[in-house]
């Protein structure tokens, strides 16, 4: 009966090269090299791969981006938002009635914008972790709920679900730039002058680069995808996260605070949420009630082309901005491609499967699952 | 047998020669892309879709059409950034949303792309944005026009069903017709929603409540089917004053039997068709109208109904 | 024999208008295997799942090292030594060994004033501990879902003895292994009792209580009828008790042997 052997020799010595490649990212990474080779065929000269064509599929892929680390920590916690497409428009909107309706300067506007939706988001673990229904419904109520008041509030107020104004209001305030604005323009005027990005050629904006700058959007999104990997992979509260999802139950026996694992997991994707509209409102310059529509479906159809279990307990954040990535390349991509655009769908749904499908064998070889 | 293989091919290249003229009659290859704000749902713009289509081969200039699917004006910005980057020779769009859009609009015309906007917007903001001019119906003027014409007919209060109450424009129009008969516009805008049901139910509801109500004003096909539904319903149906803006096969059929009085036509076919043809010649020859274009509006009552019918939902 | 660890006296535990333990009366020494046997539904799992802080009992008391203690929640039994491995085990199947191992405890190291998961030391422990348990991984990072059941049971044991259990409670072990894994998880119950840990062994199979057990109480319907040491019970007497007996004795009439 001893087993006292170094090494089991039912156990086959696998390479570590096929040890590094099987992880829970492999799907995100396959999915985006076949995605930037699909396009590097068909639109290599159509423009999307010069400096204004990478900005443009970036800032788009960032978007998603923003939305799906949230998703993504929130569904390897067992749970789902669906009410974050509505939150976004709520934020916008209430960033738009505190700063322009009311007169408020801007940075209060946004600080006060964070703390109710991050509330609302605590809101929403709140009620489901007391009352034990599925997420899904109620997020679903929080998502009509916030809905009606995005367009109910400026009707009410203003007459209108339109309200803009917000880039002057927001001129010379000091938070609205960490949102909306843009980094790095010095590198960027040089790279124009010297002639590696276009020039304007007329107007008011001409002799500046195309592209003048790195969007702040993009930042965010970095920072919160490597903050989200850092959190799930590398910190005792990430092995609760993993662990609350996995199996609640057992989680809770050896002492991890499932219940605060999960509303902490829901403010964060309220603050994700009300990153995204802030950097949208600041931007584009006005709030609409019809924003953000059904973006929280796009951010867990990114999650999951990034390798994550629907039903909680593995997952990726890497493979979540990968799914992201991919998500905003295909959206523009086809434009640039000429491709009729109601075939975005049919390409999603197709890049969707086969993710899936990849995934499903990746994380069977990786946990044994039958 | 060679004498007819000859006459064949002879008649094939007659046959294939206007279809090959568009290409190399000019002997050059312009683009164009018109972006624009509906979601793939709407099918009003199917008449544009096909008035760029007509114009292309005619002009023999290539012209796509983008829209965001899910009719997001964010994603509508995107995809006029999308477009200036892609590099054509003239951009055409709409102005739904001034704040979102003009700053990527602005930036193509500072690259160098041409832009006409069409549709949605004041030639206000089209100026402003260094567009080339605006092709389409001024709503308000549109809907003061109307309000008017409904005044001489003696109408002095009415109902506005507005389905698209996110737009601006579509206030616009209930607010130009409120003026037009001189009263104030108040309660008599209603937010009707989407979906048919539910605004043919609003409709009930409004006229039950206030039944001195002298006319109803619909704002395109959406508001309008449902309405006539609910006037049969109640049978208020060729009794109050009843008029639309667009048209639309139920709409038509409204006028013939004197359910409708008019139609305010503002002729999307133009606002697709016009925006090209100026564009490719302006690209070809340097000429360019001296101002904007308005498409609209024009009314349709039940006595120009012969073209209408046989084009509609394809270029009326 | 040395001063129980664990008194529990007189415990009751009614859920609603059923009561499913109606005043029973146990010790538990350290260092040594004491076995409850009971049939389905006789309240062995209620039971432990009052000694370890999962339920409040409705009446009685529990003395844990001589001083009386309420638990609040599982987290203060787990801090005050009293270790459970449950029937479905609390291992995460998606997570790798070396997680599981840690949850709930996991180390930390600081990097730059923040805290950090501590994951060189978790692999570390986790190999080494598994290595003493006879079970070799192919890396610390292979999921728990690859082990085998009885491998599983090995890998909780393990982990309750590391993070210093004085009282160990293994709740229906072997019910579902084959008999290697059942022999290995016996072997291993056998090691933890000579380092000085009180094991709870919660069986409804004689034969194995009697291969490890150095006591053995049975439940029945709520109530205990005593406990026997080895040596002073046949395992025909305790099955008699478990079952009320008579059903099984005709059984073993027809079938010719112990059931």
């Amino acid at each position: 009966m001893s087993d006292a052997t170094n090494s089991d020799e039912r156990i086959k010595q696998t390479s570590r090269f096929r040890q590094a490649l099987i992880r829970p990212e492999l799907g995100g990474m396959v999915g985006t090299v076949a995605v930037f080779t699909f396009f590097l065929l068909f639109a290599f000269d159509s423009g999307m791969f010069n400096s204004q064509g990478v900005m443009n599929w970036s800032v788009v892929s960032a978007q998603f981006m923003i939305i799906a680390v949230g998703a993504c920590l929130l569904m390897i916690a067992g749970e789902f938002d669906l009410s974050v497409g509505s939150m976004i428009g709520f934020a916008g909107m209430m960033i738009a009635i505190f700063g322009i309706t009311l007169g408020w300067p801007m940075w209060m506007a946004i600080i006060i914008t964070f703390v109710i939706c991050v509330a609302f988001g605590a809101l929403n673990g709140y009620i489901v972790v007391r009352t034990g229904l599925p997420s899904f419904i109620v997020t679903l109520a929080t998502l009509f709920i916030l809905r009606g008041f995005t367009i109910f509030i400026p009707q009410t107020l203003e007459r209108k679900t339109i309200i803009g104004g917000i880039r002057e209001a927001a001129e010379g305030d000091w938070l609205a730039p960490i949102f909306g604005g843009k980094v790095l323009t010095g590198f960027f005027q040089w790279m124009g002058d010297v002639g590696i990005i276009s020039v304007f050629t007329r107007g008011n904006l001409e002799g500046q680069p195309v592209v003048s700058g790195i969007p702040m959007l993009i930042v965010w999104a970095l920072a919160l995808v490597v903050f989200g990997h850092i959190l799930l992979t590398r910190t005792r509260f990430g092995n609760w996260i993993f662990a609350a999802g996995g199996d609640a139950q057992a989680a809770r026996y050896t002492g991890v605070p499932v219940d605060r694992v999960k509303i902490l997991m829901f403010m964060f994707t309220a603050f994700c949420a009300t990153v995204f509209a802030v950097c949208q409102v600041m931007e584009f310059g006005s709030a609409g009630a019809d924003r953000g529509l059904l973006k929280e479906f796009e951010a867990i159809i990114a999650v999951v082309i990034g390798g994550a279990l629907l039903t909680g307990g593995y997952g990726s954040v890497i493979g979540a901005a990968l799914g992201a990535l991919i998500f905003g390349v295909v959206q523009q991509g086809l434009f640039f491609a000429n491709v009729e655009s109601s075939l975005f769908r049919v390409f999603l749904g197709v890049i969707l499967l086969f993710a899936v499908i990849l995934n499903t064998y990746i994380r069977r070889m990786i946990t044994g699952e039958r | 047998m060679k004498s007819i293989m000859k006459k064949l091919m002879l008649t094939a290249a007659v046959i294939a020669s206007p279809l090959m003229a568009s290409a190399d009659a000019h002997g050059d290859d312009l683009n164009y892309i018109l972006v624009s704000h509906a979601p793939d749902s709407d099918s009003w713009w199917n008449t544009i879709k096909n008035g760029i289509a007509l114009a292309g081969e005619q002009m023999g200039v290539n012209v796509e059409y983008r829209n965001p699917p899910s009719g997001d004006l964010a994603d509508m910005a995107r995809i006029i950034e999308q477009a200036a980057a892609s590099n054509p020779d003239g951009i055409i769009t709409t102005l739904s949303d001034y704040d979102v859009l003009k700053g990527p609009v602005m930036a193509a015309v500072a690259q160098g792309i041409d832009v006409i906007i069409m549709n949605t917007g004041t030639p206000a903001q089209a100026a402003e944005v260094g567009a080339l001019m605006y092709v389409g119906q001024p709503e308000y003027d549109a809907g003061l026009a109307a309000g008017q014409r409904a005044a001489r007919d003696g109408v002095g209060s009415f109902l506005c069903v507005n389905h698209y109450i996110s737009s601006p424009s579509s206030t616009d129009r209930c607010q130009g017709f409120a003026d037009g008969l001189g009263v104030d516009l108040g309660n008599q805008m209603i937010d009707s929603g989407q979906d048919p049901a539910e605004i043919k139910n609003r409709v009930l509801a409004y006229l039950s409540a206030n039944p001195d109500t002298d006319a109803v004003l619909t704002l395109g096909p959406a508001s309008a089917d449902p309405t006539i539904l609910a006037l049969q319903e109640n049978g208020m149906a060729g009794d109050i004053y009843f008029g639309t803006f667009d048209l639309g096969e139920e709409i038509v059929k409204g006028l013939k039997s004197g359910i409708i009085e008019w139609g305010i036509d503002q002729q999307p076919f133009l606002q697709a068709y016009l925006p090209v043809v100026v564009l490719a010649n302006y690209d070809r020859y340097g000429v360019l109208p001296g101002n904007n274009i308005n498409s609209g509006p024009g009314f349709v009552t039940a006595d120009g109904l012969a073209k209408v019918e046989q084009f509609a939902g394809e270029f009326r | 024999m040395s001063d129980p660890i664990i008194r529990m006296t007189n415990i009751e535990k009614h859920f609603g208008s059923v009561i499913a333990l109606a005043g029973v009366t146990v010790e538990f020494h350290p260092g040594e295997c004491h076995c409850l046997l009971g049939d389905n539904g006789a309240g062995k799992s209620t039971f432990i799942k009052t000694m370890s802080g999962v339920h409040k009992p409705t009446a009685g008391t529990i003395e844990f090292e001589g001083a009386e203690m309420n638990f609040a929640d599982p987290r203060d039994a787990i801090t005050a030594g009293i270790a459970t491995v449950y029937q479905d085990l609390a291992m995460i199947p998606l997570m790798s060994v070396s997680r599981n191992f840690f949850m709930g405890n996991e180390p930390r190291k600081k990097v730059a004033g923040m805290s950090f998961f501590d994951h060189e030391h978790a692999n570390d422990v986790t190999m080494s501990e598994m290595k003493k348990m006879g079970i070799n991984l192919r890396g610390p990072d292979q999921a728990v879902g690859t082990l085998s059941g009885g491998e599983r049971q090995t890998v909780a044991i393990a982990r309750a003895v590391h993070f210093g259990a004085k009282v160990l409670i293994l709740d229906e072990p072997t019910s579902a292994l084959g008999v290697r894994q059942t022999a290995n998880v016996l072997a291993t119950v056998d090691r933890v009792r000579k380092q000085g840990i009180a094991v709870v062994f919660i069986t409804h199979n004689v034969r194995h209580a009697m291969a490890v057990g150095d006591r053995f109480t049975v439940l029945n319907r709520g109530k205990t009828y005593g406990t026997a040491s080895r040596g002073e019970i046949t395992p025909e007497a305790l099955q008699d008790m478990m079952a009320g007996g008579e059903e099984l004795a005709t059984l073993e009439g027809s079938l010719g042997g112990t059931v």
